[in-house]
């Protein structure tokens, strides 16, 4: 019963457990552990059985079918052996022979040998006798004798061949009893083969069938068994049915009556509770009726809700729908514009590149330029300075000719007062006899060198010719005070550093340089200039300020304005520079940068005037009027040598004729 | 054929909804038109797709047909493969099929072509080993020396020397003479032709053979004829010595093998040092089997050296001429020895000297189970020195004592020592001139020590 029981339920569990062959891989693995708990556990229950129910069974068992097997083994064992000592007896049995065979051929081969022995020892005597009597048949002297000894002789040797021929035949004999015994051996070792075989077969056959029977017997000992605990199982199957009938229907009987206490109980209970439901259902109607009403209402306003929220939705939708346009044209024309965009982006790379290209070309360019502008400054630098030099050489010759010219001039002039005229002569002014050389530039101070002047307080003298505007010293001075301090930020921060010791004349004065190099005013003109445009700015300023602040205030007015106000100050300068520096700049630039300083050759040619113009134009004419004269005197005196010519040739002549006379006058007389 | 066709055709016509009022043209139509559909529309009505064969069958019939020209195996599919290797013929030479097919399905079918019906047991159940070691086997059975040009053994030999495991040579063929000069040396000089003629007697060389043979375990060999019939000459069974030699080294030479014998041919004393010598030292070999031989005291004592410098498990010298002395000498290594199981002496002379000796050497023994001493010409002595020995012994499990002249006395000794003994399992004293009862009481004490044997073995197969 528990068996079974515990089978069943086994069963039934297998039946949900997941199977092995499941497809899902966690499903196997989980059954796989499922089927070794249920191992353990049946191991478990069997030792418990083992102790309790099972010893019986198994004693049982073994009572019956196992005995049964074991005897059938045993049985087929003893058949086995039975069977193997059958067959093997014919080996044994002709190993047997064979043993004896050998022991006898032993004992005949001992016996051959012996006899073979005893043979030879008696044929060796008689052959020994044979010789003897040889010796003897020499002895003998006659023919009779001899004939008989031979005879003898031959008897005995035949008696030994006859022996010998016995031995051969018994021998041959033998031999052919083995070769008889051979095939009688060889025809019974076939029988035996034969029976050995045949005996195999029926052994086969036997076992064969004994096995058969004997696993008939066993299944039969086995269903018989089976049959019998079946009978017995049914019994007890049958007993425990029974048993169990007669309970359900005590309790059947039982559980009848108590039903019957309880339908009456139930039947109270029903009276009872029906009344309270009745109760109940009038309470419950009234509230129901209450609650309907309500429901009528937050219908109505559910509906008024709806049909709001209905048109809220369809608005909304619209808009969305509306918003869904704009989208798709936002969209679009993000599209576009991303377009352009990239358009562009490509369009910018492209000029970048041909920027970066220009650029390096110019740039090339440029530097190219500039090498070649440095070549030519210095190449004019050179040129200018051996101009320079030419034109000082070329200078001092002209003079040097120059002033020769004019010395002869003056000479001739005063040999012409002297000797012609008998006058007293008095040399004209010579200023440019002391000089030589080229004409020296005059240098223009620099606007520091002037402002430091200016700083430095009470001018020298000879500015004030300069100053043709009328500027006053002081207002300069008070002019580059106000730039020095409030045109700080133009100069550089490390430069105020250094100039914190300095006293404070110098530092203003280093100050205001820097200024100015900022400004780019250089010369002090530029200064100069600087100061009275602030003047006029003042002036233009303070003409408003005069608009403005009505007549009262008059010369105060001025008074305070003397001083540009601080704050106009950067815009005036800043108007100044705009106005002035400028050019100024670039002028100034333009000459520095051909580091030539342009001579200035507007009063070379009064010099070489001067030089020219030594002789007045009163002795120039004086001059003329001698010349003439003294023209006019040397034609006179020509004449007068012309003649005195012409009266020295005639008294030659004449001489000359007298001789000639005399001559003739000789001759003729002879 | 065309009755048949007709039918189906003017179905046809039917479907093609034609007009049926001329039946008659229509048939004359379909017969002109069948001219040309006979081509397509198979006449046969049993004729379906199905039976076309498929493109791949008719590759693989054409790679069947071609197999010896190109052989294309192992590129093939698995189903095809096996398609191709249940068609194949047998017949293929072994030059391409010796390495390359390994299926045992085609080897079966080759041999069984060459010899029919065959037990595959003796060859590990592998046809394919079987075929070639039948094959090299039939080789070197039909190896005529000096005619036979040894190229035949050699060729065969890188086909199958990784197949071949054992060898059982069951005939080995001696060179052919001139038969004129056969004719003339009949008989009376056969003696001085043995003399002279002796080199030309030598059979196979069998160290062609081994030291190619990487795989080789056993080798059994017979110097002899089968079915000379008529033919008979002693000189067919002629072991040489030089045969013997080159058997010798050969064996030296073949490092795997693991069983040897020689059995009827005519192995003496001398033949047997030199196999025994070239023996010594083997790495492997365990089973060495003499019998039916010539061998006497001497060779038994040469045996008896080798079993002390070998592994040797298993010894068989039956039906040899061992005497007294060279038991003595088995027994004097079989007591130093610890390695031999089973030891066969059935059918020499060893007598009582012998089994005594035999008996000493069995109490300081402990490996030895099995001991055949049959048709020794053993006696009483023996007997009791066996029945010492049985107390002292705890491993010999099978004894064999038949056909001994034991005596009643030898018998009751025996029983004596039965009773003492709980290891022999097998006596077997038949035709010893034992007493029945004692007989019968040894035959107790093994069925008492079976049984306890059996209870020995059951619970450890238990557990």
């Amino acid at each position: 019963m528990h068996q079974t029981e515990a089978f069943a339920a086994g069963e039934e569990a297998e039946e949900l457990r997941p199977s092995v062959e499941s497809d899902k891989k966690e499903e196997r693995i989980l059954a796989r552990r499922l089927r070794l708990a249920a191992r353990k556990e049946a191991q478990t229950k069997q030792r418990l059985g083992e102790d309790d129910l099972g010893k019986e069974d198994v004693k049982e068992e073994t009572r019956k079918s196992q005995k049964e097997v074991e005897h059938r083994e045993r049985r087929m064992a003893k058949l086995k052996s039975d069977g193997l000592e059958l067959v093997t007896n014919i080996q044994v049995a002709a190993d047997a022979r064979e043993s004896d065979r050998r022991t006898e051929l032993e004992e005949g081969h001992r016996l051959r040998r012996e006899k073979l022995e005893n043979e030879a020892k008696s044929s060796q005597e008689k052959f020994e006798e044979i010789n003897r009597k040889w010796t003897d048949a020499k002895m003998k002297q006659t023919p009779l004798d001899l004939r008989d000894a031979l005879s003898s002789q031959q008897q005995l040797c035949e008696q030994i061949i006859a022996d010998k021929n016995k031995l051969i035949s018994e021998l041959q004999q033998e031999l052919k009893a083995s070769d008889d015994r051979y095939v009688k051996d060889l025809k019974r070792q076939a029988k035996d083969i034969d029976l050995l075989v045949e005996r195999m077969e029926e052994q086969i056959s036997t076992l064969k069938k004994s096995y058969r029977e004997d696993l008939h017997q066993i299944e039969n000992s086995l269903d018989e068994e089976r049959r019998t605990l079946l009978t017995k199982h049914k019994k007890k199957w049958e007993h425990e049915r029974k048993d169990r009938n007669e309970k359900e229907l005590k309790n059947m009987m039982q559980s009848l009556s108590v039903m019957e206490e309880y339908a009456d109980l139930l039947q109270k209970l029903r009276v009872q509770t029906a009344e309270e439901y009745n109760i109940d259902k009038i309470r419950m109607d009234t509230e129901v009726q209450k609650l309907r009403m309500k429901v009528q209402q937050t219908k109505f306003n559910c509906h008024m809700n709806e049909e709001k929220l209905d048109y809220k939705y369809e608005v909304l939708k619209k808009k969305e729908e509306e918003n869904a346009i704009i989208k798709s044209q936002l969209k679009r024309k993000i599209i576009r514009m991303q377009d352009v965009l990239n358009n562009l982006k490509s369009k910018l790379t492209k000029q970048e590149k041909q920027s970066k290209a220009g650029n390096q070309s110019l740039s090339n360019d440029y530097t190219r330029i500039s090498q070649q502008y440095k070549d030519m400054q210095k190449k004019a630098r050179h040129f200018a300075a051996l101009d320079a030099e030419r034109l000082e050489k070329l200078w001092l010759m002209c003079e040097d000719e120059a002033k020769a010219l004019t010395h002869r001039a003056l000479e001739t002039d005063r040999v012409i007062h002297e000797q012609q005229l008998g006058l007293e002569w008095a040399s004209p002014p010579l200023p440019f006899m002391e000089r030589s050389g080229a004409v020296q530039q005059k240098t223009f101070r620099t606007a520091t060198q002037a402002a430091a002047d200016t700083l430095k307080g009470e001018p020298e003298g000879g500015l004030d010719e300069d100053t043709a505007a009328g500027l006053n010293k002081r207002t300069v001075k008070s002019i580059l005070e106000l730039l020095c301090d409030e045109m700080g930020f133009l100069v550089e921060s490390k430069l105020l550093m250094l100039l914190s010791p300095l006293e404070k004349n110098e530092q203003s004065l280093i100050k205001l340089d820097a200024i100015f190099s900022a400004i780019g005013i250089e010369s002090e003109k530029d200064v100069y200039k600087m100061a009275e445009f602030f003047m006029n700015y003042r002036q233009h300023e303070s003409k408003y300020t005069k608009d403005e602040t009505a007549n009262g205030q008059g010369e105060s007015a001025e008074e305070l304005s003397n001083l540009i106000h601080t704050e106009d100050l950067l815009a005036a300068l800043k108007d100044f520079t705009a106005q002035f520096c400028r050019q100024d700049v670039h002028a100034s630039h333009k000459s520095s940068i051909l580091g030539l300083d342009m001579r200035d050759d507007s009063e070379d040619a009064a010099y070489w005037e001067s030089i020219a113009n030594v002789m007045p134009e009163s002795k120039l004419k004086l001059w003329d009027a001698l010349d003439t004269a003294l023209n006019k005197y040397h034609a006179v005196l020509t004449e007068r040598t012309e003649l005195l010519m012409e009266t020295q040739n005639i008294q030659q002549q004449n001489s000359e004729l007298r001789q000639l006379l005399h001559l003739y006058t000789t001759s003729k007389a002879q | 054929m065309a009755a048949s066709n007709f039918p189906e055709e003017q179905k046809v016509f039917s479907s093609m909804s034609r007009s049926q009022s001329s039946q008659r043209s229509g048939v004359m139509n379909s017969a002109s038109d069948g001219q040309k559909r006979r081509s397509i529309i198979a006449e046969d009505h049993e004729w379906s797709l199905a039976l076309v064969p498929l493109l791949t069958t008719l590759c693989l019939q054409h790679i069947i047909k071609h197999f010896e020209e190109k052989p294309i195996l192992h590129e093939l599919q698995p189903s095809f493969k096996t398609y191709v290797l249940q068609r194949l013929p047998a017949s293929l030479p072994l030059t391409i099929t010796a390495n390359l097919i390994s299926d045992e399905s085609y080897w079966k079918r080759c041999c069984e072509a060459r010899w029919g019906l065959a037990d595959i047991s003796t060859y590990d159940n592998s046809w394919k080993q079987m075929f070639f070691e039948r094959h090299l086997q039939s080789i070197i059975e039909l190896f005529i020396p000096d005619t036979t040009d040894t190229k035949t053994v050699l060729d065969v030999l890188p086909l199958c020397q990784n197949y071949v495991k054992q060898l059982r040579v069951s005939q080995l063929l001696p060179p052919i003479k001139e038969p004129s000069r056969f004719d003339e040396d009949d008989g009376s000089e056969s003696a001085s032709d043995m003399g002279s003629d002796g080199p030309s007697m030598d059979h196979f060389d069998f160290r062609m053979l081994l030291d190619k043979l990487p795989n080789l375990k056993e080798l059994s060999v017979v110097y002899c004829v089968k079915g000379c019939g008529m033919n008979f000459e002693w000189n067919l069974f002629e072991f040489t010595f030089r045969d013997c030699e080159s058997l010798a080294k050969a064996l030296n030479s073949c490092k795997t093998l693991q069983v040897f014998r020689i059995h009827r041919s005519k192995v003496d004393d001398e033949k047997c040092c030199v196999i025994v010598n070239h023996l010594l030292d083997h790495p492997s070999l365990q089973e060495l089997d003499f019998s039916h031989n010539h061998i006497s005291d001497r060779g038994a004592r040469a045996i008896a050296k080798l079993l002390n410098r070998s592994q040797l498990k298993t010894l068989i010298v039956c039906n040899n001429q061992i005497r007294g002395a060279g038991a003595q000498a088995l027994a004097h290594a079989l007591a130093k020895n610890n390695t031999l199981t089973s030891l066969n002496l059935r059918l020499n002379r060893i007598a009582d000297e012998g089994g005594q000796a035999l008996a000493q050497a069995l109490i300081k023994n402990k490996t030895l189970v099995n001991l055949h001493l049959g048709g020794n010409n053993m006696t009483e002595p023996a007997a009791v020195a066996l029945s010492q020995a049985l107390v002292e012994n705890c491993a010999l499990k099978s004894l064999n004592l038949c056909n001994n002249r034991l005596g009643a006395d030898g018998g009751k000794v025996l029983e004596e020592g039965m009773t003492h003994n709980c290891t022999l399992v097998e006596c077997d004293i038949r035709l010893t001139d034992v007493d029945q009862d004692s007989e019968y009481s040894i035959c107790q004490a093994l069925h008492a020590n079976q049984i306890k044997t059996k209870h020995n073995h059951d619970p450890s197969a238990k557990v």
